[in-house]
């Protein structure tokens, strides 16, 4: 049994030490954000928050990430409260800013990349509350193991829901 | 049930069953049980998927659910623009329509591809005009007013003193509308609503126009969305296929499980289709790779190789021995006059890939008694039903597709299949268990359909004053419509034709026709044809495989535009004409020409001719260079500019602005619309500067996106989009994969006008760019 921490909550899980975070996130313990794209660290469609770095869980053996923090985008929310200090009156039902900028700018065509990138723009406006275009383009295309591609072209839109969402993080309306 | 009343709307038909204590609907249903002679629906099903399901339903508290057999490709056309079509015909709130069911075969109505937004919302806009007419009807019998004295506003009926909601109107009451209908509900169009009830005035609309937000965003971005890659059927087994080592590989032998390193995997084979199954996925996934090592498949080499594919098509194929299809636009004498200029070249579009970027992902529950259910996510469930059930030689009755958001397939699953589901439907049957069949990279790049390859020879003749006198184009490319399920000729099975001459499916025949619509209506003489021939090494395969083409985006028109549009740039050159004042002087439809002015100030054009004064095709400084393109598709009217950087001595282009405007007409939803034309537009950055399948002389060689690159966000050019709406025009245009088709001419232009150099070929990666230069 590996025990590790995945948005917010201690798990234990069966799977063989070697098998990829991606598929015991997806098949053992249910949390189906992260997508297989690529199985390759090609595309960016798997990525987690390993602690407050940008991972790809589909070449990521679980022994990797013993006793560590996994976030998914389904745990972005509780992060987002926890960060925040909001009480749990004031979280229920709310999404992580990222989530509403993705929302309120109508950024996805399909949307089976924008997992893997709200992930990496989380990490990047912890980090940096706010980014020039030049910064979320690198964060998006070298900062990783990969670029995270998007082939509906999405792009125009993920720069503009990232600058939206530094804005909801930075408090501004 | 007995019917109470009954009244004719239009041609269709409307019943009062009962009056009820409580609830009541007006619910629209099809007048006959839909045609399925491709493969005959049989009575008594457990699964009777013929059953008609309702297209509108309009229920007492108010609420409205609609019902369309086409699916949500994420461009979110049935979540925004097919609601906002059907509001606007009822004159609803669009907020009213609550519910929308998309795409099962067992509870849609009417099939058909999704492909052209506005023909697939056809059936319900007409469908909610009968519905209006319908409600009016009521209205009037119940106030016992005239028909004519009554209007409908933001879901209210009110006239002669009278005013009810439409949810008022249908209280307390069964109310069944039955709709005529046409077709075969299997086929590539499915099933038409007919007659013509009476349409809203344009001039009258208000929720066409708006700019609607997708409401499936949230649920998606939340995580709630079960994408089909999420889907868990009970005591199912996680599946992987393996698939011949070359496109005309028959199996020799296949590889064993080993049962102490994969205790639960085991191996199927069916025919040529070698499958492994287990119960968890990386054990699936793992024992497949080990199969793989130890499976023996024969030795084919039957394909040009990709290096050597243009010379393929343009020496070694016959492109006699179909019939060639002539344009419409084709009139008068191209024979070039004694003296006159001419601009002559050749121009060649690699095959490309849909590529996705999660791959096809299916999952198949063949049933004790022979019933299938699949869940998947394709363009075109109730084909894709057919198909499985012609595969397997049951009624269609007794197979469902169910459908699940999923990565965009830009055409390759209009004709049913994406790839997985028959696979998964074999391993299922072959099993007894219900299977998940998730293709991994390699298999999407190397065994989906691809994007037909294409050469063009093109003559353009100029006259003394440097006006086209003559235009002459030649099209060559294999046919994209290959419908076939790979799984079933892997396996030997029943099966969907290759395209060719004897396919019985019109849109699956050998056909290559100019689709490319001609926009130049000052030439006088032009004479376009395009031919065809049989899939590349399709003729030469064991399997009878080869490389199998599907349309992608703006299918054969992007192959065609292409070239046109990067010939009359170049003829423009030799007048020593501008591109854009070329154009001008070569069309006079009044949008036309509007579009392009605005072009011509909203994308810092400068007005001169091409190559520019600086070009320069050596060196290691950059050169800059604009260029243009026109489309006319589906009633749009399209122009881009692109201005591109060029490093000569590393090879390097760099897109650095785009521009688009376009004249749609009315415009159903601006936001959506600005949104689809930046992606697509970036979709096709990426075709005119990476995109190009490999192969050598047996197998498809991308495998990765390391191999089959795609544009990345750094290499984001700005993007400006001007929507020029023409609400004046009294009708709606569509075509936003138009902005898909016009990046590569336009960059290919601006590289012209950069380097003094022709770009008659994409993709321009550094290679090709710099033998372009030499």
């Amino acid at each position: 049994m590996i025990s590790l921490t995945v948005n917010g909550a201690k798990r234990s899980v069966r799977s063989s030490p070697d098998t990829p975070l991606l598929y015991v996130l997806r098949n053992e313990l249910g949390v189906m954000t992260p997508k297989f794209g690529c199985g390759l660290a090609q595309c960016g469609a798997c990525s987690v928050l390993l602690g407050d770095e940008e991972i790809r869980a589909c070449i990521t053996p679980i022994a990797a990430v013993e006793g560590k923090e996994v976030t998914t985008v389904d745990g972005l929310p509780a992060r987002w409260a926890r960060q925040k200090k909001l009480s749990a009156a004031v979280a229920k039902g709310k999404l992580h800013p990222v989530q509403e900028a993705w929302i309120e700018e109508q950024v996805p065509q399909c949307g089976i990349c924008q997992f893997g990138m709200m992930i990496k723009v989380t990490e990047l406006l912890e980090a940096n509350p706010k980014p020039t275009d030049a910064e979320i383009k690198t964060a998006l295309t070298t900062s990783g193991p990969s670029p995270h591609l998007c082939r509906c072209g999405s792009y125009a839109a993920i720069l503009d829901g990232a600058h939206r969402a530094a804005q909801l993080m930075r408090g501004e309306a | 049930m007995k019917i109470l009343d009954a009244m004719s709307i239009h041609g269709a038909n409307l019943s009062r069953r009962s009056l009820l204590g409580a609830g009541g609907a007006l619910v629209v249903s099809l007048a006959v049980a839909p045609s399925l002679t491709r493969a005959a629906a049989r009575a008594g099903s457990v699964l009777d998927a013929t059953k008609a399901a309702s297209w509108i339903e309009i229920h007492d508290d108010e609420t409205i659910l609609i019902r369309t057999g086409k699916c949500d490709f994420g461009q979110s056309s049935i979540y925004t623009a097919y609601r906002q079509i059907v509001a606007e015909e009822l004159s609803v709130p669009v907020e009213r329509i609550t519910t929308v069911v998309t795409g099962d075969t067992d509870t849609t109505p009417d099939g058909g591809g999704t492909f052209g937004l506005l023909r697939g919302a056809q059936n319900l806009r007409k469908a909610a005009a009968y519905t209006r007419e319908a409600v009016l009807e009521l209205a009037a019998r119940k106030y016992a007013v005239p028909r004519e004295s009554l209007t409908v506003k933001d879901g209210v009926v009110s006239g002669g003193g009278h005013s009810a909601t439409y949810g008022k109107l249908v209280a307390g009451q069964d109310l069944r509308l039955t709709i005529p209908v046409s077709g075969e509900l299997t086929s590539f169009m499915g099933l038409q609503v007919t007659g013509a009830p009476p349409l809203k005035a344009t001039k009258d609309y208000t929720v066409v126009g708006q700019p609607v937000k997708n409401p499936s965003l949230r649920p998606k971005m939340s995580g709630e969305t079960v994408w089909v890659g999420d889907v868990k059927l009970p005591g199912m087994l996680h599946a992987r296929v393996v698939h011949p080592a070359t496109l005309g590989s028959t199996l020799v032998s296949a590889g064993k499980v080993d049962g102490k390193l994969f205790p639960t995997a085991r191996a199927v084979v069916v025919g040529n289709l070698v499958g492994v199954v287990a119960e968890g996925e990386w054990e699936a996934i793992q024992a497949a790779q080990s199969v793989a090592a130890t499976t023996k498949w024969s030795e084919w080499k039957g394909l040009p190789g990709s290096d050597k594919l243009y010379d393929h098509l343009r020496e070694k194929v016959n492109w006699s021995e179909l019939p060639a299809a002539k344009s419409q636009a084709s009139s008068g004498d191209v024979t070039l006059a004694p003296g006159a200029t001419a601009h002559e070249a050749s121009y060649f579009f690699p095959f490309m890939k849909h590529a996705p970027i999660s791959p096809t992902v299916s999952l198949a529950d063949v049933r004790p008694d022979g019933s299938v259910v699949v869940h998947t996510h394709t363009q075109n469930p109730q084909q894709l039903r057919g198909s499985i059930a012609m595969m397997l030689g049951r009624p269609a009755a007794d197979v469902v597709i169910r459908t699940y958001p999923g990565a965009s397939h830009f055409g390759r699953s209009n004709g049913g299949n994406a790839g997985s589901e028959d696979e998964a439907v074999l391993l299922s049957r072959a099993v007894g268990r219900p299977v998940r069949l998730q293709w991994m990279r390699a298999e999407d790049m190397q065994w989906s359909t691809s994007s037909s390859a294409s050469t063009s020879r093109i003559r353009i003749g100029l006259d003394a004053k440097g006006r086209i006198q003559s235009y002459q184009a030649t099209h060559d490319s294999p046919p994209m419509q290959d419908d076939r399920l790979v799984g079933a000729v892997l396996a030997g099975l029943p099966n969907i034709g290759a395209p060719g001459p004897g396919n019985p499916n019109g849109v699956q025949g050998a056909s290559m026709g100019v689709v490319d619509s001609w926009v130049y209506d000052k030439i006088a003489n032009v004479a376009e044809e395009g031919r065809a021939t049989y899939q590349i090494g399709q003729r030469e395969s064991p399997l009878t495989l080869g490389i199998r083409d599907h349309s992608m985006r703006t299918p054969v028109q992007f192959q065609q535009n292409f070239p046109r549009e990067v010939a009359i740039s170049e003829a423009a050159a030799l007048a020593g004409a501008d591109p854009i004042q070329f154009r001008l002087d070569h069309l006079k439809d009044e949008r036309f020409r509007s579009v392009l002015t605005r072009l011509r100030d909203e994308s810092g054009w400068q007005t001169r001719p091409s190559p520019s004064p600086a070009a320069r095709a050596t060196g290691a400084e950059v050169v800059r260079g604009q260029g243009v393109s026109i489309m006319f598709r589906d009633q749009g009217y399209w122009a881009c500019a692109a201005h591109i950087a060029v490093t000569p001595a590393t090879g390097e282009v760099r897109v650095e602005r785009v521009t688009l405007v376009m004249d749609l007409g009315i415009v159903v939803n601006p936001l959506q619309l600005k949104r689809q034309a930046q992606a697509g537009c970036l979709f096709g950055v990426s075709q005119a500067l990476h995109e190009e399948l490999s192969f050598d002389q047996g197998a498809i060689t991308s495998s990765d996106w390391y191999s089959y690159p795609i544009l990345t966000m750094a290499e984001m050019p700005e993007i400006k989009v001007v929507i020029a709406a023409r609400p004046d025009v009294g009708d709606y245009g569509q075509g936003s994969e138009s902005a898909n088709a016009l990046a590569a001419p336009a960059i290919a232009a601006a590289f012209f006008d950069a380097t003094g150099k022709p770009a008659r070929r994409i993709p321009l990666r550094p290679e090709y760019v710099k033998a372009m230069l030499a």
